[in-house]
C-alpha cells in the first residue's frame, strides 16, 4: 500500500513539476507547481509528518503561489506571451548539462549502499511533537526566523513604495 | 521491494534536477523562480526522509526554516520582479543586459 501511494504521489509531483517547467504560459506553470506541492504534501503524509503536509498545503500551495499568481496577473494578465525567439533546442541542451552532470553526481551518492530501511514504528511529527522540538530546542532558530520574515517584510514594503526621483 | 530512504533520495534528486534544468533553460523570470521553489521542494524531501529513518523530529523543525525562507526569498524576489517589470517592461532575463552593453 505505501509502495503504491509512494509512486503515486511521487510520480504525480514530479510530472507536475516537469510540467510547471515545460509550461509556456506562466500561469499553467503555475497552477501545475500547485498540483506538485500538493501532491509533496502526501509524499509528507507517507513520511510519518502530517504537520508539514499540512503546513505545505497552507503555505506552499495557499500563500506563496497565491502571491505568484497574483504577480503574474499584475504584471501580464491572464497568458504571457509565448517567450519570443526562444533558445535554439543545441542551447537548451548545452544548458541542460550541468543539470544533468549534478543530477548523475546526486542520484548515484542516493544509491549508493544498500537500501536502508526505516524503521517499523515511525516517530509521528504531531504538531504538538513538532511545537515542543521548536520551541525548546529550537527556540533561537525559530526567533531569528521570525527576523527574517520581518526583515522581508520591511524589505518588501520598501521595494513596492513608489518611486522618488534621486537628487 | 519495500520503499525506504533511496526511494525518496532518487525522488529528491529527480526534482533538483528538474528545478535546476528550469532555473537555466528558461527565460522568464517568474518561471525560473518557480523552479527554485521546486528545488527546495526536493531539499524538504531529504530532511523529511532523514528524519524518518533516524526517527529524529529535528529535519522537521528544519523543513519549517526551508518554508519561511522560501516565503520570503518568494516576496522579495516577486518585489523586485515587479520594480523590473516597471523599469523595462519585461520579466524575461535576456532583456536585463545593461551591464553587458
Amino acid at each position: 500500500m505505501e509502495t503504491i501511494l509512494f509512486y503515486l504521489f511521487g510520480g504525480l509531483m514530479l510530472g507536475a513539476a516537469a510540467m510547471t517547467v515545460a509550461s509556456r504560459s506562466a500561469v499553467a506553470a503555475a497552477v501545475w507547481l500547485v498540483f506538485s506541492f500538493v501532491c509533496a504534501a502526501g509524499v509528507f503524509a507517507l513520511l510519518a509528518a502530517p504537520f508539514l503536509a499540512i503546513l505545505q498545503i497552507l503555505i506552499y500551495a495557499g500563500a506563496i503561489m497565491v502571491l505568484f499568481l497574483f504577480v503574474i496577473m499584475m504584471l501580464q494578465g491572464p497568458v504571457l506571451p509565448a517567450e519570443v525567439a526562444g533558445r535554439t533546442v543545441g542551447r537548451k541542451v548545452v544548458l541542460a548539462l550541468p543539470a544533468a552532470a549534478i543530477a548523475v553526481i546526486l542520484i548515484s551518492w542516493a544509491v549508493r549502499g544498500r537500501e536502508a530501511a526505516f524503521g517499523a514504528t515511525p516517530v509521528t511529527g504531531t504538531a504538538a511533537a513538532v511545537a515542543s522540538l521548536l520551541l525548546n530546542r529550537y527556540l533561537l532558530a525559530f526567533e531569528l526566523i521570525s527576523i527574517v520574515l520581518l526583515v522581508a517584510i520591511v524589505g518588501v514594503m520598501a521595494l513596492g513604495r513608489k518611486q522618488e526621483v534621486l537628487p | 521491494m519495500t520503499v525506504g530512504l533511496t526511494h525518496y533520495l532518487v525522488l529528491a534528486a529527480a526534482l533538483f534536477l528538474v528545478g535546476m534544468a528550469g532555473v537555466l533553460i528558461r527565460r522568464n523570470s517568474l518561471i525560473m523562480f518557480m523552479s527554485i521553489e521546486i528545488m527546495l521542494s526536493a531539499a524538504n524531501l531529504v530532511f523529511a526522509a532523514y528524519s524518518r529513518l533516524h526517527g529524529d523530529l529535528a529535519g522537521h523543525v528544519f523543513v519549517l526554516m526551508v518554508f519561511a525562507v522560501a516565503a520570503a526569498e518568494a516576496a522579495i524576489g516577486l518585489a523586485i520582479l515587479v520594480e523590473i517589470y516597471r523599469l523595462r517592461r519585461s520579466v524575461n532575463v535576456d532583456d536585463l543586459n545593461t551591464l553587458m552593453e
